[in-house]
């Protein structure tokens, strides 16, 4: 565990980087949300220029239809990607595997933070246990992370191969896929160089450099996923499900 | 230095719903409206027209003077040029809304779209061509034909019963009223066998104005959406049947959204109404149509209404009356119901663009020539007449006929819809059904050139 902190890094560094990101993060979707709120709250209401009467606009109609059309759309659509389904079965597997690879491998590691502030106050005696659950999160990391990186090889490799889908692929489409796949490479990099990883096991240990590297990858993580979110495609993470919820569904 | 001292225009954006703004950056660019977008098949050197290409661009121009940069280091200057083929583009749309059913993030297209326009007119760059001239003819005529409003029954045949009031009202419609009468005798001859007494506004009936909602000019909406609602009421009326998409979906929707009181009447799908009088045994058929027919669901009446009315009212009631008809021979096209490909028409295409309307319209019928189909049946005089304009406009010619399911109905029924002499016989275009020993599709072509400014409005 201890290995993670290197190039100067202390813990209480890490502590103050992830404030830091996800005050920034926040003030991001702030900011998102004020932008949203730009507009008005029914048909041609005036202008509102409001944070929070976009949020009650969107509660609004979101909740339109009743409190079941709101479960079932949040299920079929958002969780299990139904729309997605009906149009194209391979980016369906695509979304469903980035989403969930993402979404486990961020819980895991917020997770894997708070084992570790454990482990460094050994917060009511328990360093031990909480480094011994560290240590069986490596197969669900590898899981989740192999998940992911389906998701953002058929991401990707659709953006290459289809000569369609390639020809109209812009910058704004390249820096949310590429940092996706970024990050998934850097992060089994990262844990192939430890070792120990499932399916290849020590072929490409290099534990000098192990620390180093997956320094490199949670800092990549943080910058893509947390700070450029509000800012770049990957605010469809939160648009597009709100979307969805506020439209009842959808056509 | 020609430019020194010009204030430059701002982006206008006031008419987006806060939820809108959200929509745009809730587009995952997954590129699936551009497969069903029925302009951009019949345009393919004009990307920008699509979905995903207009949401990005209308997210840049909002981010350019109002995103995180613009806010540490001021907007930056407007380019005309720029917001002008953005315009193009919003307009080059028909507002079909296969895009809105297509759609991963459940982006309620038509709605934004139809948020858009209004900005760009607001700013002084919408609508497109001929469309600008809809405030003015209905301001002034209130309808789009430059037809007087007392003649808004002169079709109607002398032993024909219309009431003043009664609790069904049959809303018209502008082009049934002048340009596709045969639809409108056909209604009133239909309804007149059923015993249905109903009752219709007459002159007190105005344009239903949803060329206004649909090309962004929305300040004449209010009279006509609350002049009609308040005619109706005053007739006492429970249920307004519509023979006319594009009224239907204006009735339903758009009006009670400028109409501040309460409305008591709901409003249905004339189709839907004489299904259920098919299925009660009440209609006689008498002759055979012997024709293979096709259906083509109008979007104003299909994908507009399907969450208001059902699919069931959108899309299966027209398609029930047709397979019921003795002799019909039915099967759909390989597009159809919330697939459906628009005609090309509506959104305001058909005033502005009539190129590109005509273009689509090609493509419907190439469907239809797909399944070999005597007769594309619709239930909108507005996709009727595109889809006659595209036919006439093939270099190879088409033997395929546009007839509305009414009229099918009543030839079928074997009523006499023969219209009455009146003064707009001379602009009546339509296919229509000739009885004698068998039934048989005639053309009129009687239209006299350079009456429309505008073509029809929907």
């Amino acid at each position: 565990m201890a290995d993670f902190y290197t190039l100067g890094l202390t813990y209480w560094r890490v502590i103050a980087l992830t404030v830091l990101v996800l005050g920034v993060w926040i003030y991001g979707l702030y900011f998102m949300f004020k932008k949203w709120g730009m507009g008005s709250t029914g048909y041609q209401d005036e202008l509102r220029h409001s944070f929070w009467l976009f949020i009650a606009t969107w509660i609004h109609q979101a909740f339109k239809d009743g409190v079941w059309v709101f479960v079932k759309t949040l299920v079929l659509d958002i969780l299990l990607l139904r729309r997605t389904l009906r149009r194209s079965p391979v980016r369906w597997v695509m979304h469903m595997t980035i989403f969930y690879g993402f979404i486990t491998l961020a819980a895991l590691s917020g997770f894997g933070l708070l084992l570790d502030t454990i482990i460094h106050f050994n917060i009511l005696g328990y360093a031990h246990q909480a480094e011994v659950i560290f240590d069986m999160m490596a197969l669900p990391f590898d899981i989740f992370g192999y998940m992911l990186l389906l998701g953002s090889t058929i991401g990707v490799g659709r953006r290459i191969i289809l000569r369609e889908v390639r020809a109209r692929t812009s910058a704004y489409d390249a820096v949310l896929l590429g940092g996706v796949f970024l990050i998934t490479i850097t992060g089994f990099y990262a844990q192939w160089m430890r070792g120990n990883s499932f399916l290849v096991g020590d072929a490409f240990a290099y534990p000098i450099y192990a620390p180093h590297f997956a320094l490199v990858h949670t800092i990549l993580a943080l910058a893509l996923f947390a700070i450029i979110l509000p800012w770049s495609k990957y605010q469809h993470l939160i648009a597009a499900p709100m979307t969805i919820l506020a439209n009842r569904g959808g056509e | 230095m020609a430019d020194a001292g010009k204030e430059k225009k701002p982006l206008v954006s006031g008419y987006l719903m806060s939820t809108q703004f959200m929509e745009l950056d809730g587009c995952t660019r997954c590129q699936e409206c551009m497969k069903w977008c029925p302009t951009f098949d019949v345009r393919q050197d004009r990307p920008g027209i699509t979905p995903m290409y207009k949401i990005a661009k209308f997210r840049e121009l909002l981010g350019s003077q109002d995103g995180l940069r613009a806010k540490l280091f001021g907007s930056k200057p407007l380019n005309e040029d720029e917001i002008n083929i953005w315009k193009d583009d919003t307009y080059m749309c028909t507002t079909c809304g296969v895009c809105g059913t297509v759609c991963e993030s459940g982006i309620n297209t038509v709605e934004l779209w139809e948020a858009m326009r209004p900005n760009l007119v607001a700013r002084g760059n919408g609508p497109y061509g001929k469309q600008s001239f809809f405030p003015g003819l209905l301001g002034k005529d209130r309808n789009p034909f430059q037809a007087k409003q007392s003649e808004r029954l002169c079709w109607v045949p002398e032993d024909a019963t219309v009431l003043e009031s009664e609790k069904i009202a049959y809303f018209a419609g502008c082009t049934a009223a002048y340009r596709q009468q045969a639809l409108g005798v056909a209604t009133v001859r239909l309804m007149n066998s059923l015993d249905i007494p109903f009752c219709m506004l007459g002159e007190d009936e105005w344009c239903c104005a949803s060329a206004l909602i649909r090309t962004g000019q929305r300040p004449v909406m209010r009279d006509h959406a609350v002049h009609n609602v308040d005619a109706l009421k005053e007739r006492g009326v429970e249920t307004v049947l519509f023979a006319c998409a594009g009224c239907l979906r204006a009735a339903t929707i758009d009006w009670p959204r400028w109409y501040e009181g309460y409305i008591p009447y709901k409003t249905m799908p004339l189709s839907a109404y004489l299904r259920e009088k098919v299925r009660s045994g009440d209609v006689d058929w008498k002759r055979p149509l012997d024709f293979k027919v096709t259906y083509h669901d109008p979007c104003h009446n299909g994908r507009h209404l399907m969450h208001v009315k059902g699919r069931d009212w959108s899309f299966e009631a027209p398609r029930d009356i047709l397979k019921s008809i003795p002799g019909v021979q039915f099967q759909d096209m390989t597009r159809s119901r919330e697939f459906q490909r628009c005609c090309g028409a509506g959104g305001g295409v058909k005033a502005g663009i009539p190129d590109l309307a005509l273009d689509c319209a090609k493509a419907r019928l190439d469907d239809a020539d797909l399944i070999a189909a005597d007769i594309i049946a619709s239930t909108c005089p507005f996709c009727r007449r595109n889809i006659m304009d595209g036919r006439a406009a093939l270099t190879e010619k088409s033997d395929v006929k546009i007839v509305d399911v009414v009229e099918m109905m009543a030839a079928a029924m074997g009523l006499d819809t023969t219209i009455p002499d009146n003064p707009y016989m001379q602009y009546q275009e339509q296919d229509v059904i000739v009885c004698e020993e068998v039934c048989e599709i005639e053309t009129i072509e009687r239209k006299a050139e350079g009456k429309d400014l505008v073509g029809e409005a929907h």
